[in-house]
């Protein structure tokens, strides 16, 4: 970024014809020439006018929503400017007992309502699965089960690991593992019933 | 199983009830532990079925809901919509974890979901010193009018939370909870709910079936800290001990070569948030990353080595307690 908007600044002007430039939006040049190229390209003003012109071209072919906005390069140039101007802003130091927030919602509390929103389309279909499989355990059986009788002795492991959605970003199956034994006994809240359990419970296939 | 519980087909759970249990059991509590006691009694006297969800920057996870109650006895079923398929039966503090692709039930004991509303009743309960109920107002969430409250800590040692709770039975709909800047981390709620709902209890009970499931159960044992030669130096402010388990090692010894040493889980509470702490042998092979690591939701973990040990510190509070209990754990001479 720095070096482009020293780029445009440059005195240099038409340094790179307009086919080259075209060649290189298009990725027709060697990968040997690209970094000549785009050195070459950041030092003429009208290239990069060129290679924008290009790229909005490219955009508009493929959507029409890509249509650009006039000027953009000038917007670029004066919101760098401004930016440059803008005085420093003394960073006040949070005071440690600062309580939180006691605002009805939070800044991101709207990311919530869109990620919940989201997932009701996904939980609509996949209610019918849910539904059937209801359907196939309750017919397994008449049977009433307050605990299981015919429980086999302990199994050599507590947890069994899988994949589901929020695992993988730990990348460490031990700590799975860990966290969710600490789902499995860690309910010790007054919040747990039943957000905490269903928090747990809907949480919980991440480490079995 | 009550038998009276076992022998309605069809419950209507009349919502009026529950403003009387909630009248009867708050008594001369303070007002944070009265709403706790509402908000505990109304899980315990309603009849529902909904679409749970939680949110957090990790992702979504989604999952069906039917819920009786007599008072006394809970019947609970939970069945994920994403990830792993599996159904969980709940009869009180008794869970089952169906998976049906593996045809694997794990069945097991949930002692914490017992201790309440005891633990609020008592004069034990020290919630009040720690956090305190403010009110912000109402809103409608899933169809239902509810309050809203902050449940907002006095330090910095433990999160804050928003809660829904709904206007007639105090139900809670939805959870919000926020990190020190009052930034939501995770949020848990219904997106659908029927409170009354009429729920089939036969049908429910036989969800729980294990019939043409290999049942296990976790291979845990009750021990104290002290007994497995740990101790905390220094408590952490406001928590509590209130259990230690051995699990057995993830690596049994190889060639039978020495003994390999179980992992211990020591659980700590405040009353709201929950913290395990457990220690395990240091293996270089496996522990290689100490520090603290990101779950994305509200859990968060933090790893150390001391001396031949590993501890990991898992949790629902800011790094600081975490890092508060991974510095006071020390193995007794």
């Amino acid at each position: 970024m720095a070096k482009g908007s020293e780029g445009l600044h440059m005195e240099k002007m038409n340094l790179v014809p307009n086919e080259r430039v075209c060649d290189l939006a298009d990725g027709r040049l060697p990968d040997a020439e690209c970094v000549q190229a785009f050195d070459a390209l950041l030092s003429d003003q009208q290239a990069m006018q060129t290679w924008h012109a290009y790229h909005v071209i490219g955009d508009v072919l493929r959507s029409s929503e890509l249509a650009p906005s006039g000027g953009d390069l000038a917007f670029l140039e004066r919101l760098e400017r401004r930016l440059a101007d803008e005085p420093a802003r003394p960073v006040v130091a949070q005071s440690v007992r600062e309580p939180v927030n006691a605002n009805l919602h939070s800044a991101n509390a709207s990311v919530f309502r869109w990620k919940m929103l989201s997932g009701l389309a996904g939980i609509a279909l996949i209610g019918v699965v849910g539904l059937s499989l209801w359907t196939q355990t309750s017919r397994q059986g008449d049977a009433q089960i307050a605990m299981p009788g015919n429980v086999v002795p302990p199994a050599p492991t507590t947890v069994v690991a899988a994949d589901t959605a929020v695992g993988p970003m730990l990348r460490d199956q031990r700590l799975d593992e860990l966290m969710a034994a600490h789902r499995q006994l860690g309910g010790h809240s007054a919040l747990q019933v039943p957000a905490g359990f269903l928090r747990n419970a809907t949480y919980e296939g991440a480490a079995r | 199983m009550r038998a009276s519980l076992m022998g309605v087909l069809l419950v209507v759970c009349g919502l009026a009830a529950q403003g009387n249990a909630f009248a009867q059991s708050v008594g001369a509590e303070t007002p944070l532990n009265a709403w706790l006691l509402r908000v505990h009694q109304a899980s315990r006297h309603s009849v529902y079925t909904g679409t749970f969800v939680v949110s957090s920057s990790a992702g979504m996870a989604s999952a069906r809901i039917w819920h009786v109650c007599d008072g006394t006895q809970q019947l609970e079923r939970v069945e994920s919509l994403s990830g792993v398929p599996r159904a969980i039966f709940r009869h009180n503090d008794q869970v089952v974890t169906f998976f049906p692709q593996s045809k694997l039930a794990v069945a097991e004991v949930r002692e914490s979901l017992g201790l309440f509303p005891d633990l609020l009743k008592s004069s034990d309960s020290s919630i009040g010193d720690y956090y305190q109920l403010k009110t912000l107002g109402n809103e409608r969430i899933a169809g239902f009018e509810s309050e809203v409250f902050l449940l907002q800590p006095k330090d910095m040692m433990r999160f804050g939370y928003r809660v829904w709770s709904e206007k007639k039975t105090g139900l809670i709909i939805q959870l919000q909870t926020l990190d020190l800047k009052g930034k939501v981390l995770e949020q848990s709620a219904f997106s659908e709910l029927q409170l009354g709902a009429v729920v089939n209890v036969a049908k429910l009970t036989r969800s729980g079936n294990t019939d043409g499931y290999r049942v296990v159960r976790p291979d845990l044992q009750k021990t104290t800290a002290d007994a497995q030669g740990w101790t905390l130096q220094k408590p952490v402010d406001g928590f509590k001990p209130m259990g230690c388990y051995q699990r057995p090692p993830v690596v049994p010894p190889q060639g039978g070569q020495g003994s390999a040493q179980n992992t211990m889980q020591w659980v700590f509470s405040d009353g709201v948030a929950t913290v395990s702490l457990f220690a395990e042998a240091f293996d270089g092979r496996r522990h290689a990353r100490e520090g603290s690591a990101a779950t994305g939701g509200a859990t968060h973990t933090l790893m150390r080595r001391l001396d031949n040990w590993w501890v990991t510190v898992v949790g629902e509070v800011p790094f600081e307690t975490l890092s508060a209990f991974a510095l006071a754990l020390e193995r007794k001479k």
